[in-house]
């Protein structure tokens, strides 16, 4: 059976810096489509059916946000979160490196979709060769007419800017991304207000990850109905899948969603490395959960039902070679690096842990430390003020629920 | 709208935050960032309660802890302020808080006044969990866990009015917000966050000093030479006077009202060693009569005017930039009942100067 591609179907065939290589192989006929065969409400229907929803982590329903964006007056925002940085996620940056077009025309519909007459493109700062590569793309689709002043002698005008952020993983959370264009100290806000209500300057805005986005083109082109039954019914599309750790074939894979970790690893991946064996794999960055063999037959996919919480889409496989302190001390000095240090549980706790991952290290643990997890653990899932705060203690919980880390 | 907190009917007004119905109720809730008048930035993470129903009519559900101070009211909103997940939610995070703290009570400027101190006491909070990270270092083994973090301490002193030492500071954001000139802000970010200035320049306003009293703990305090103080008013030599500016007697009274139990504030300021009190009846009458003392008064009660030690006990601490030879020290109300707090426990015997 063929393979259903949306967003990988053109890599590596088309120079990311031609316009023309893309218009070629049909770039930019959803965008033509919406602006000559569709109104707001029909594209925005066609979003809904799909059942698109969020490709960031949190899998909210890209149409909702869409209808909540679209349904108030005055002025509006767009914002596509290109903020990658997830520890082993890469995804938004392939989509910059093999096909910035998509992007921007997912960007263009979208934004014009909801109404937006601004629309904002945040990058990681670390992201510099794809920033030149979306700049050079943004000024091509400018000169085609596919946005700026009357875009394709339509009644549709928008503007587009490329927003660099410092590259704080905290900033790819919305309100800390709104924090940080409005020129203020990147760090989250209290929500309620939520942005589709209070966005950025005060106005509603969308913010949708840069890999929803570029789904969006396809949907436009085949219909809502044809993407939703594409994969899991409660999350359906494709995903890009990151596979990285000790697999054959290391890389980005596009999969329908609902498919089975193993299933990823074996069928994708060509499978555990050669010598290596398993022990576990972690789901969707350093703030991810751990799953052991048996449970590798869980279905990746979002929402609430779901057995493992899919997040970035990266799937890290560890195999018994690795040192287990070495990884503990990696994913807790990342957070306490990236904890934005505004409430006290999330910048005391994240330390804290990296500092007993230190001990556990050398071999120190004591008692009070042994208490002194359970403690951070239990006050990081349910007292910090935003889901970094929450999610940072995931794999350390799970690393000692499964008994992968034993004192 | 009513709602239910402790399963006990309360009125509450469309918009309010449930810790402000708890307060007017005198329901205690315990908050550090929380200041009234301020932007409430729930970030102490210590105002928690729980809902038992969001008011949804729905059967109760048991949902995640929500900081008061941010949580607004709703019709038939069911919450509770004491429980065990509370309790315990608010213990961890003040004991985190605690070891972040330099813990140095005892030579502390603000010892006895401080709200940190005070929920610490009342939530019997020990280091035993964390290594402090800040201040009293005891073991080798543990150097290497502090050294990490001292550059997050900020001690400035070169400014003429707030010393600043931000080794007791808890990052509660009050004085960031309450600044009218916005001088301050956080400085690096995660465990590394120091509240600071720009580039960690020495503080340069106006000193209207709203920060230091603001400041939950000893990060912002009036700068002055208590040392030189203490003896100028105890020695026997020297003349003492004291003018109190308009309003200050109530702003004494009102800080030191867990300190001491006394109310007459001549009394009080005798008993620091004040000789002679001028109260101010007006605003800013106090140069011409300040200069009036070391000159004409002098002159006319035949003391030497070096023998004079001449005092301004006022709130306008931005004075302390441009103080003349006509004046020697200016205390504002928290360093008289910073004082008076020393003086009492020199009465009980606790400390020898």
């Amino acid at each position: 059976m063929k393979k259903i591609k949306i967003i990988t179907e053109h890599w590596g065939k088309i120079d990311p810096l031609k316009i023309e290589d893309y218009l070629e192989v049909g770039g930019y006929k959803a965008l033509e489509e919406f602006i000559l065969g569709m109104d707001r409400a029909g594209a925005l229907g066609e979003i809904k059916k799909s059942g698109l929803c969020g490709r960031g982590g949190a899998g909210f329903p890209t149409g909702e946000k869409f209808e909540i964006v679209a349904s108030q007056i005055g002025k509006k925002y767009f914002i596509c979160n290109l903020d990658e940085s997830e520890p082993g996620t890469y995804k938004d940056r392939m989509i910059c490196d093999k096909n910035p077009h998509l992007l921007l025309e997912g960007i263009i519909i979208s934004a014009l979709i909801v109404g937006a007459d601004k629309a904002y493109i945040y990058i990681n700062g670390n992201y510099q060769k794809q920033k030149e590569i979306l700049e050079v793309a943004l000024l091509q689709a400018k000169k085609k007419k596919f946005w700026g002043n009357k875009i394709l002698e339509s009644d549709y005008s928008l503007k587009i800017e490329i927003y660099s952020g410092a590259g704080a993983y905290i900033c790819g959370e919305e309100t800390a991304l709104i924090n940080s264009i409005e020129g203020n100290r990147g760090e989250p806000k209290l929500r309620p207000p939520y942005p589709t209500g209070c966005g950025l300057f005060g106005r509603p805005t969308a913010i949708n990850n840069a890999e929803t986005i570029s789904n969006i083109p396809w949907i436009i082109l085949n219909g809502g109905e044809k993407y939703s039954k594409i994969g899991s019914k409660n999350s359906p599309g494709t995903k890009l899948f990151l596979l990285n750790g000790a697999v054959e074939k290391p890389g980005i894979y596009e999969a329908p969603t609902g498919i089975t970790v193993r299933k990823l690893i074996d069928e994708y991946a060509g499978g555990i490395k050669k010598g290596k064996e398993f022990w576990f794999a972690q789901i969707g960055g350093a703030c991810g959960k751990l799953l052991l063999e048996k449970e590798l037959k869980a279905k990746m996919e979002f929402g609430k039902a779901c057995q493992c919480p899919l997040g970035s889409g990266s799937i890290l496989v560890i195999d018994k070679s690795v040192n287990i302190y070495d990884l503990l001390i990696s994913w807790t000095d990342f957070f306490r690096r990236e904890s934005c240090g505004k409430c006290v549980p999330c910048r005391e706790g994240t330390f804290r842990l990296w500092e007993i991952a230190k001990r556990f290290k050398d071999g120190k643990i004591s008692e009070r430390d042994k208490e002194a997890i359970q403690d951070i653990l239990w006050t990081l899932e349910r007292t910090t003020f935003c889901p970094l705060g929450k999610f940072a203690g995931t794999a350390f919980r799970d690393a000692i629920t499964k008994n992968i880390l034993t004192f | 709208m009513q709602i239910k907190i402790n399963n006990k009917i309360y009125k509450a007004k469309e918009g309010e935050v449930v810790l402000d119905v708890c307060k007017r109720e005198g329901i205690r809730i315990p908050t550090l960032c929380g200041f009234e008048g301020l932007p409430r930035e729930a970030v102490c993470r210590l105002c928690l309660v729980e809902i038992e129903n969001a008011g949804t009519g729905l059967k109760p559900v048991r949902t995640n802890l929500q900081p008061s101070c941010v949580l607004k009211v709703k019709e038939g909103l069911e919450i509770i302020t004491e429980s065990e997940d509370i309790n315990k939610a608010r213990r961890i995070n003040l004991e985190l808080l605690w070891a972040d703290h330099a813990g140095k009570c005892a030579t502390c400027k603000k010892n006895q006044m401080c709200e940190l101190q005070k929920l610490a006491e009342e939530y019997k909070i020990e280091n035993f969990h964390f290594i402090p990270r800040k201040g009293e270092i005891t073991g080798i083994e543990e150097l290497d866990l502090i050294r990490d973090n001292w550059s997050r301490v900020v001690v400035e002193n070169e400014n003429p009015c707030i010393s600043r030492n931000s080794e007791l500071c808890i990052e509660c954001k009050r004085c960031v917000n309450i600044c009218p000139e916005k001088k301050f802000g956080f400085n690096h970010r995660g465990s590394d966050i120091v509240v600071g200035t720009p580039y960690e320049k020495v503080l340069d306003c106006s000193f209207c000093g709203k920060c230091v009293e603001v400041c939950p703990t000893g990060a912002l305090t009036d700068k002055n030479d208590y040392k030189k103080i203490i003896e100028d008013l105890d020695s026997l030599k020297k003349f003492s006077i004291a003018f109190l500016d308009v309003e200050m007697e109530k702003k004494i009274l009102d800080k030191i009202e867990k300190i001491s139990a006394e109310k007459n504030i001549d009394k009080i300021l005798a008993n620091l060693g004040f000789e002679k009190i001028i109260r101010l009846k007006e605003e800013n009458l106090e140069d011409e009569m300040i200069k009036n003392i070391k000159t004409e008064y002098a002159k006319q009660k035949k003391i030497n005017s070096n023998d004079i030690v001449v005092f301004f006990i006022s709130s306008k601490i931005y004075k302390k930039a441009k103080k003349d030879k006509y004046l020697d020290y200016i205390l504002s109300e928290r360093e008289v009942a910073r004082l008076i707090r020393d003086k009492e426990k020199m009465r009980e015997g606790k400390i020898h100067l």
